[in-house]
């Protein structure tokens, strides 16, 4: 019978194993032709305020999804979202001044894409590919590249009631929309006084719902009084809500608060004065409650 | 004396095998799978729709300060140069007219902006 070469059978897996250390670990191949969902958390941010950017100049919102849709983000709703309440945090820790206007713009872009009645569409957006050869295939995910032309198969706020299919080699601008809009102004749908002794007193709870009774971050709240006026931001404070955002009113001073965005404006709202069950008198809060129609 | 030696020269011959086997499996076959890239990664058409983007943002803020910021991200080429390429892969990709002017635009303005600074 025949031995087995076992210094043989060594040498081949050591130097396999030798191979594969280097292959792996001392000189894996090049990162060459990326995708934009292997980008770090970061740059998918910056990925994505430069899309919320290009949505707030054209309105395109069919490019603006397809766009967000290659960082393959489970909800880019909420990523957009989640993404605005940390650049509105970063802003008001002295950060940048300048991230307010980019978070606004990343909000606006998620109320955009939320208010889509094809926003299920957002994370498998299904498109016709066709390539310059005239072949013909369906994906649904990962999308096309950019510069692939694509036929959405979808409806939303694009003239044609059908199908279209682009045949050429042109990017994917489906259609120039007008200026972007934002949604109906919002409605004052809940307004409530609170007496309650464990929160502090004159907090002004502000609660911001769109149409689907989602909360939304970023929207600017105008606090106004006699003589003075405030801003502040939903989303701050995320373990209460991405829709909310409190103020603490001075007592006996009148408010009136309203949304930057447009909406009912909420007149003579004062703390109110409220008695705890042994007498003592303190200062309640109002918590108010605006909601897209 | 010759069988030793044969037999060194087959254990040699065994292990560059193995090396090349384990090079090519780790380069062609299973490569490593890479995630938490780096912009300048990108693919070419991908760059050139970033610059598209922040074309379409700048034609509206008119501020190429902030179009030089967003494009800064690629790394070390100028933002000038870095929407210049994009520029020529649009224009050699058969991107629409609207969308070329756009970039135009942009390239202009940084070139005009890195005078400036």
């Amino acid at each position: 019978m025949k031995r087995i070469p076992w210094d043989i059978v060594l040498a081949l897996l050591a130097g396999l194993g030798l191979g594969l250390v280097y292959s792996w670990m001392i000189s894996p191949p090049r990162i060459v032709d990326a995708e934009p969902v292997a980008l770090r958390a970061d740059f998918k941010d910056q990925y994505r305020s430069a899309v919320a950017a290009a949505y707030n100049a054209t309105g395109n919102r069919p490019r603006a999804r397809a766009r967000l849709s290659l960082l393959g983000d489970a909800d880019p709703v909420e990523a957009l979202n989640a993404q605005a309440q940390r650049m509105l945090a970063s802003s008001a820790g002295g950060v940048s001044g300048e991230q307010f206007g980019h978070a606004d713009q990343v909000a606006a872009l998620a109320l955009a894409l939320d208010d889509d009645p094809d926003h299920a569409l957002i994370s498998t957006p299904t498109a016709e590919i066709i390539n310059n050869a005239g072949n013909i295939s369906t994906a649904t995910s990962p999308p096309p590249p950019p510069d692939v032309p694509i036929a959405l198969t979808e409806t939303p706020e694009i003239i044609e009631t059908q199908s279209t299919i682009i045949v050429g080699a042109v990017t994917p601008r489906p259609t120039r929309t007008s200026v972007p809009t934002l949604g109906a102004p919002f409605a004052l749908t809940g307004q409530e006084s609170l007496c309650d002794s464990n929160l502090p007193d004159g907090l002004l709870q502000v609660l911001v719902l769109n149409s689907n009774r989602r909360q939304l971050a970023g929207v600017e709240v105008v606090v106004t009084w006699d003589g003075g006026k405030e801003q502040f931001f939903t989303g701050l404070k995320t373990e209460l809500g991405n829709g909310y955002a409190d103020y603490i009113m001075t007592p006996e001073v009148t408010y009136a608060i309203q949304l930057a965005r447009g909406s009912d404006v909420a007149l003579g709202i004062v703390a109110p004065t409220c008695q705890t069950s042994s007498g003592e008198t303190f200062f309640g809060g109002i918590k108010l409650t605006f909601q897209q129609p | 004396m010759t069988t030793n030696r044969s037999r060194w020269v087959f254990i040699i011959l065994a292990l560059i095998a193995g090396v090349g086997i384990g090079l090519a499996y780790g380069w062609v076959f299973d490569p490593v799978d890479f995630f938490d890239l780096t912009p300048d990664t990108l693919r070419t058409d991908y760059k050139a729709d970033y610059v598209l983007m922040t074309a379409e943002a700048y034609r509206v803020e008119q501020d190429p300060g902030l179009a030089a910021r967003r494009l800064a991200i690629f790394g070390t080429q100028s933002p000038a140069a870095i929407a210049a390429e994009g520029l020529d892969y649009a224009r050699a990709n058969g991107f629409s007219d609207a969308d070329v002017t756009l970039m135009q635009e942009l390239v202009t303005a940084l070139q005009a902006w890195s005078g400036i600074r």
